[in-house]
């Protein structure tokens, strides 16, 4: 039990920069999930605070003591390596087993043997104990990897990508299992991953990382409805949330946003832009309502293509140049049909088209829904 | 097995292997196999056929001859003269071919573990000069040891071919065991580290068990050129610390060289490396690392 922060780390490897002045704080029971890209630091972050590298500049800090210089093995921080790093001429039980008889983990043997039984059994895993790592499934591997953290004394635990080479389906299944283990909940994590949906899942907060530095921090709902920037709404959502390019058009203090071919006209309502700065309005795909919708906006165009995602459908609509996705139930879709979807102004991000930046809108209505990632999850990958 | 052959390609590739083995170039090339193995085994029969050999018959028999091991009992110091110190040359090369590969190995494995997980100042450089003591020919040091081993009163025993071997034994494990480890992931130390370990615990806990391969056929390969080393005991040892390669030479000289002698003598200096390379048959085949990879 303990907090965890990093302070300012950069990380070098020769001219590479792996991290470029990251700052955390996670909470003391905190499950905190690092998003992003591969390369962005996320595991040279885990190693920085595992003291298995050592950061070029910038300290951590676990329960309020610098542990920067501290080896690894001194820092009770407890990781689940994205490749499992089970040891492969030790049995499973012996592989959990081993933190148990390490000096500083010590367990009596008939304590520890209780202890795995029981962390075995929570895992399903309990039958697999006299097996050899390589005599083992992906998804076997990976609870026994689970185990071996789970077992031992920690005040942090660090899981890399602990479901990211499992299939589909036993990652949906693990990660509704990780959530419900008590020991993840009440023990601090720093919880690595690329998958938008296990980061909204499982995170208390997320912190969203790109080429080494931090982009965004904050609960599902900030990042959801609130992304700073672009990058942050793309990596968020599937299919990707819908950028339309065009500027920004002023006229009585109200403003608008509007495509180059003036097929969409979007108001904004007030806007701190000049007219003609070069914007994109976002708007998310399972957002798009079709039909027109009183207090919505409508976009107008013709369907381009339809593709089946189980019980719903995927629409791109050709706007112009331009197209669009919609997610809808509905059904009966014709590719070149004239189609109008409408959007919800509530919903409407915009942001710089040359920076990235999102402009805050003045929101009518303002209220705010949680973020319709549950339905992502059940659809999406159907 | 049933399952097995029923394989339709399996089945395929037999019977693809069958017709081979009768076409014109299968059995060239089984031809060839044969002619390979004359070559390269007549000579092991021949020494084989001298070692069986009374001094008369040597010169005047190819193969047809009494078997007698008058040899083998001459070069055992069994027989009546009983004067030949064979024995103690076998012990001798016993006692530096185990002794060099002892100390290769307590030194060789931690610094082909240091090389392959650490960079420090100097550790490219410091490799490649271990490696070239295996180019440079040994004769082109030898007279400097001499002399040196001369004066430090090294000449002749046991630890100064020990110390020797070292030239030969240690850059073999090094740059064999420096590949092992690097094919280890690091990830796996790194694992033994956050259980609680310190690092020479998780050296010694986690990777040298992964290594046990690579150590065994290391020590088996450094042994064998130790065992075979000519030169450094032939020039570095007198009388009592010489082993069998320079022994077996021995019975060569005089006015009537003893070939059968030597011939026996060469062959049961056959036997060690032998026996060690069948026991260690098991380790030599790699394979202990799976399961430490992705799934």
């Amino acid at each position: 039990m303990a907090t965890l922060e990093v302070r300012g780390v950069r990380k070098e490897f020769g001219k590479l920069v792996a991290l470029d002045g990251l700052d955390l704080d996670v909470g003391d029971g905190e499950f905190f999930v690092l998003l992003g890209p591969s390369g962005a630091g996320k595991t040279t972050t885990l190693k920085c605070v595992a003291g298995l590298e050592t950061p070029t500049a910038g300290r951590v800090f676990i329960g309020g003591r610098d542990v920067t210089d501290v080896e690894p093995n001194a820092r009770r921080v407890a990781m689940a390596f994205e490749n499992y790093a089970l040891y492969p001429q030790e049995t499973v039980f012996d592989n959990i087993a081993f933190p148990l008889r390490s000096k500083r983990y010590y367990l009596p043997p008939a304590e520890a043997k209780s202890l795995i039984e029981r962390v075995t059994a929570t895992l399903g895993i309990g039958h697999l104990l006299e097996r050899m790592p390589g005599e083992l499934s992906g998804g076997q591997r990976q609870r026994v990897a689970l185990a071996r953290v789970l077992v031992r004394p920690a005040d942090v635990l660090l899981l890399d990508e602990p479901l990211s080479h499992l299939d589909a389906k036993l990652r949906a299944a693990m990660r509704a299992e990780l959530k419900s283990l008590g020991e993840l909940q009440q023990t601090t994590s720093l919880y690595v991953t690329h998958d938008y949906l296990e980061a909204l899942a499982l995170g208390d907060r997320i912190a969203v990382l790109r080429a080494g530095k931090l982009v965004q921090v904050g609960t599902r709902e900030d990042l959801w409805h609130r992304p700073v920037d672009v990058f942050v709404a793309r990596a968020f959502g599937q299919p990707q949330i819908n950028l339309l390019g065009g500027q920004i058009e002023q006229r009585d203090g109200e403003a608008a946003f509007v495509t180059p071919d003036g097929l969409v006209r979007v108001p904004l309502g007030p806007v701190d832009l000049p007219s003609g700065a070069a914007v994109e309005l976002g708007v998310r795909p399972r957002d798009l309502v079709f039909g027109e919708e009183p207090g919505m906006h409508p976009l107008r165009g013709r369907i381009y293509v339809v593709e089946p995602l189980g019980r719903q459908r995927e629409a791109t609509i050709q706007i112009g140049s331009q197209q669009i996705a919609v997610v809808t139930p509905f059904e009966d879709l014709q590719p070149d049909a004239l189609a109008t979807v409408s959007a919800p102004p509530e919903r409407l991000l915009l942001f710089d088209r040359d920076a990235g930046q999102r402009i805050p809108l003045a929101m009518p209505g303002g209220v705010e829904e949680t973020p319709q990632w549950r339905e992502v999850e059940v659809s999406g990958r159907g | 097995m049933a399952a097995i052959e029923a394989n339709p390609v399996l089945a395929e590739q037999e019977e693809r292997a069958a017709t081979r083995r009768w076409s014109v170039g299968g059995i060239a090339l089984d031809l060839l196999t044969i002619v390979y193995f004359i070559f390269a085994l007549f000579p092991l029969v021949w020494m084989l056929l001298l070692s069986l050999k009374t001094p008369d018959q040597l010169f005047t028999t190819y193969f047809r001859f009494t078997p007698t091991l008058d040899s083998y009992r001459a070069v055992l110091g069994l027989d009546a003269s009983g004067s030949v110190p064979f024995v103690r040359f076998f012990i001798n090369s016993l006692i530096v071919s185990f002794g060099a590969v002892l100390i290769s190995l307590l030194v060789g494995v931690p610094a082909a573990y240091a090389f392959a997980r650490y960079q420090f100042k100097g550790g490219e450089s410091l490799l490649f000069t271990l490696l070239s003591f295996r180019f440079a020919p040994e004769l082109m040091v030898i007279i400097p040891i001499y002399v040196i081993y001369q004066r430090i009163g090294l000449f002749d025993t046991h630890l100064g071919l020990i110390w020797v071997y070292q030239l030969i034994t240690l850059p073999l494990i090094v740059w064999i065991l420096r590949s092992y480890f690097q094919d280890l992931t690091p990830e796996l130390e790194q694992s033994a580290l956050l259980d609680g370990y310190s690092r020479p615990q998780a050296f010694v806990k986690v990777a040298l068990p992964l290594v046990k391969p690579g150590m065994a056929a290391a020590a088996l390969l450094a042994f064998i050129f130790a065992w075979n080393s000519f030169i450094f005991p032939f020039i570095l040892t007198g009388s009592n610390a010489q082993t069998v390669t320079v022994g077996a030479l021995s019975f060569m000289g005089g006015a009537t060289p003893r070939y059968n002698l030597t011939a026996a003598a060469a062959l049961i200096a056959l036997i060690p490396p032998l026996l060690l390379a069948l026991s260690i048959q098991r380790y030599l085949v790699r394979g202990l690392t799976f399961g430490a990879v992705k799934g």
